[in-house]
């Protein structure tokens, strides 16, 4: 019986997580058109044995405010599907995870397309479900705006049903309320049998749909109780549908920034939070609250009371709750939100950093970990290099990979 | 002279081709300098590839450097929009040698596994499937080419007025846009067309880069080239801005004397060599025609140049 690890997974996000991260006077502000950073990354993260790299993904622009949007580097990129094909080729070990959402994909067509991906990487994909909470996206697949939050997730529903269906070669043939699929899948199956299945809705609706199809669950908790909370709901919902608590891995996003000393490390921290302008910072936690005009509101006030979401439930509880809790200002949530967006940062040793981990996953909080360096290069080799070290020393986290699939790194069952 | 070689890899009865494979052959007509490779999918019983087309293009983007990289995508299989992202996304990442071969041809199968069961009836699908290569060639110009700024110090990434809504409300789609992948490396990825007919060639001589015939004889290719040129030029284009290629399909040997002749005869700029997606065909064409055919000078031809655009000799831009 080996002791418990923790799992890795690399967020990639073009020039890095921090909303001002392409102003970093050392980050890759080409990485939106540049194959050559992200094979680079993904071949750092493998040298580190990360489980896996992640890519999220929106169809459409970020920012609906053009003027707001070219403050930032977000509105171009990699579509994430192309991206970790040629990935597939250009790496051994490390799993592969893309966002596809359901509700402008039909399954049929990403069940292909995953399969694809997998066989290309000879068993190391991953499929991140998403329901796609932004008008923005939704403006470019037909005239009606954004569907309510319950038909998102009942399409989702069907669509995850389907496309495991497909994966698993259950007999074929489906004629349901939003799809009808005749064929069984004609892509042979992988060395992991099925992609692997991640999700990361954090309302009702999306911890019960990860309860019954996810292998990986990504979540965004700022305190230790918000992350041990939503673990024990998470893992508390399996049983209904017949699994394990271990069947699914819990791995909250954390944006760490690492150095020497804390104080070198908080001075990066304070250098990156310099270049945010106001309005850009404003704009994003706007977005992420589901208000579009939260500008009109006294920057140096609280939060207002807001209507609840139709398009990310949990993000938007999540910050409420933060700002309540800290008494925080608009500029001052939304300075802070910049710098995550709302995930778990922290800055400091690779001690300090390994101690905070330690505590999350020993403490019933985190099966592991999605990490979200600040900006690239930078903060990823200085987490490969100092963190993960410090991990292996302490028996957290694998020295080498024990197999070849991302279901081997994770310790999951291949499906039958 | 342009020599494209395609693979349909879905098709039935043949091997199953791993990537190892598909990527020494792709390397060894890039080496022999065949102008591009389409990779075709779909076929009309179940599949035994393992690949679905644009995945594998990523795929062997990383591990070429100057051939073409062509993959066929359906407009049922996709929407506009992720399906602009996708080549968008593939052109970047293989330095600007992407294209799109879309045909204009319903698979009832893709139908009937998208939602479709009763498919589109053929005046519907035309319409739709021109509408929607309109928006995909839309969204690829969301960009200008100059409009990334990269300015960190001035805290502007893009410039804003370079970037551009599409607002297309249609008769099947409605997209705003803009996109969000840059613009391509070629300003555009090549548009293939194929699987036309009569009514398609007024739509495919106003809006592809490339277009695919599969005429019988050297006189009907020779009629179908002239009259795709001539419309071409009523759409306000230059008739050679317009690659017309034939698709001879081979089972064994490619006759170099009767292809020579063929395009003589044909009017056409080069061929479109349909093989058979198992490995001792591709060995023989490797080892013993593409040789030949290099010698002969059919193969290899191309201008130089880094994009697929320029390779075959079509101005930035196509067809607007
Ligand atoms: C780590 C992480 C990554 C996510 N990535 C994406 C993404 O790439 N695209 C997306 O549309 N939503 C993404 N989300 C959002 C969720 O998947 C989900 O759509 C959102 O939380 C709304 O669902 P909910 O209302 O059930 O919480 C991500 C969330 C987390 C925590």
């Amino acid at each position: 019986m080996t002791a418990r690890r923790m799992k890795l997974g690399l967020f990639l996000w073009a020039t890095g997580h921090h909303i001002a991260a392409w102003r970093h006077p050392d980050a890759h502000v080409t990485a939106g058109i540049d194959i050559e950073h992200y094979i680079q990354l993904a071949r750092t993260a493998e040298a580190a044995k990360f489980d896996m790299v992640f890519c999220e993904d929106a169809a459409g622009l970020r920012e609906a405010n053009v003027n707001i949007a070219s403050q930032t580097s977000r509105s171009i990129g990699f579509e994430p599907i192309s991206l970790l094909s040629a990935l597939a080729v250009q790496t051994e070990r490390i799993g592969l995870v893309s966002t596809a959402s359901t509700s402008y994909n039909e399954p049929y067509g990403l069940a292909r397309t995953f399969a694809s991906l997998d066989n290309l990487s000879g068993g190391r994909a991953g499929w991140n479900l998403v329901t796609s909470a932004s008008p923005i996206e939704a403006a470019n697949f037909g005239a009606t705006g954004l569907r309510p939050h319950a038909d998102r997730y009942a399409r989702a529903c069907e669509f995850a049903t389907v496309i495991t269906g497909l994966w698993h070669r259950k007999p074929a043939g489906h004629d349901g309320e939003s799809f009808s699929v005749r064929d069984p899948l004609d892509v042979p199956p992988s060395p992991q049998g099925a992609p692997v299945m991640v999700q990361a809705g954090a309302s009702d609706d999306g911890k019960d749909l990860a309860a019954r199809t996810a292998d990986v669950v990504f979540s965004a908790a700022q305190t230790f109780e918000e992350a041990r909370a939503f673990y024990d709901d998470l893992k508390g919902r399996l049983a209904a549908y017949g699994r394990q608590p271990d069947d699914v891995k819990i791995m909250p996003g954390v944006a760490p920034i690492v150095a020497a000393t804390k104080a070198e490390a908080q001075a990066k921290y304070d250098a990156l939070q310099e270049l945010i302008p106001d309005d850009v910072g404003v704009a994003l936690l706007s977005s992420y609250l589901s208000i579009s005009d939260l500008g009109r509101y006294p920057i140096d006030g609280p939060l207002p009371e807001l209507p609840e979401s139709e398009g990310m439930k949990s993000r938007q509880a999540l910050v409420i709750e933060q700002a309540r809790r800290d008494g925080l200002s608009i500029r001052e949530l939304a300075r802070y939100f910049a710098g995550a967006r709302g995930h778990w940062r922290i800055v400091g040793t690779a001690e300090e950093i390994a101690d905070e981990l330690q505590e999350r996953f020993e403490g019933g909080a985190a099966d592991g970990f999605n990490v979200m360096p600040s900006w690239f290069p930078g903060e990823l080799d200085a987490f490969a290099t100092l963190v993960v070290p410090e991990l292996q020393r302490r028996g957290l986290f694998r020295r080498d990979y024990e197999g070849r699939t991302l279901r081997d790194h994770l310790g999951l069952k291949r499906p039958i | 002279m342009h020599f494209a070689v395609s693979l349909n890899i879905a098709a039935t009865g043949q091997d199953v081709l791993d990537f190892g494979q598909i990527s020494a052959f792709v390397r060894q007509a890039e080496a022999a300098g065949v102008d591009m490779v389409i990779i075709s999918d779909v076929a009309e019983g179940p599949s035994t590839s393992p690949f679905e087309a644009t995945t594998l293009l990523a795929a062997l983007a990383t591990v070429t450097y100057r051939i073409g990289l062509v993959a066929s995508a359906s407009t049922l299989a996709h929407q506009p929009y992720n399906l602009a992202r996708r080549f968008a996304s593939l052109d970047i990442i293989s330095h600007g040698r992407v294209g799109w071969n879309a045909t204009l041809r319903q698979n009832p199968r893709e139908a009937a596994n998208f939602s479709r069961p009763e498919g589109f009836s053929d005046g519907d699908f035309r319409r739709r499937a021109e509408e929607y290569i309109g928006i995909v060639q839309g969204l690829w110009r969301s960009w200008d080419g100059d409009a990334l700024l990269f300015d960190k110090a001035g805290g502007r990434f893009h410039d804003p007025d370079r970037m551009h809504m599409l607002d297309h409300k249609g008769e099947f789609f409605a997209v705003r846009g803009p996109l969000n992948v840059a613009r391509s490396p070629q300003d555009t990825p090549v548009l293939v067309m194929s699987g036309l007919n009569e009514t398609d060639r007024d739509f495919a001589s106003r809006g592809a880069d490339v277009i695919l015939i599969a005429e019988q004889s050297a006189d009907a290719a020779n009629a179908a080239t002239a009259d795709l040129r001539r419309r071409a030029l009523a759409a306000g284009r230059k008739p050679e801005g317009v690659m017309v290629l034939l698709t001879v399909a081979i089972e064994s040997e490619p006759p170099i004397d009767g292809l020579r002749s063929l395009l003589g005869s044909s009017g056409c700029d080069g061929f479109n060599l349909v093989l058979p997606a198992d490995v001792p065909a591709l060995q023989n064409f490797t080892d013993r025609a593409l040789p030949e055919l290099r010698r002969d000078g059919l193969a290899g031809r191309g201008q130089q140049g880094a994009t697929l655009r320029a390779r075959l000799g079509l101005g930035t831009g196509g067809a607007k």
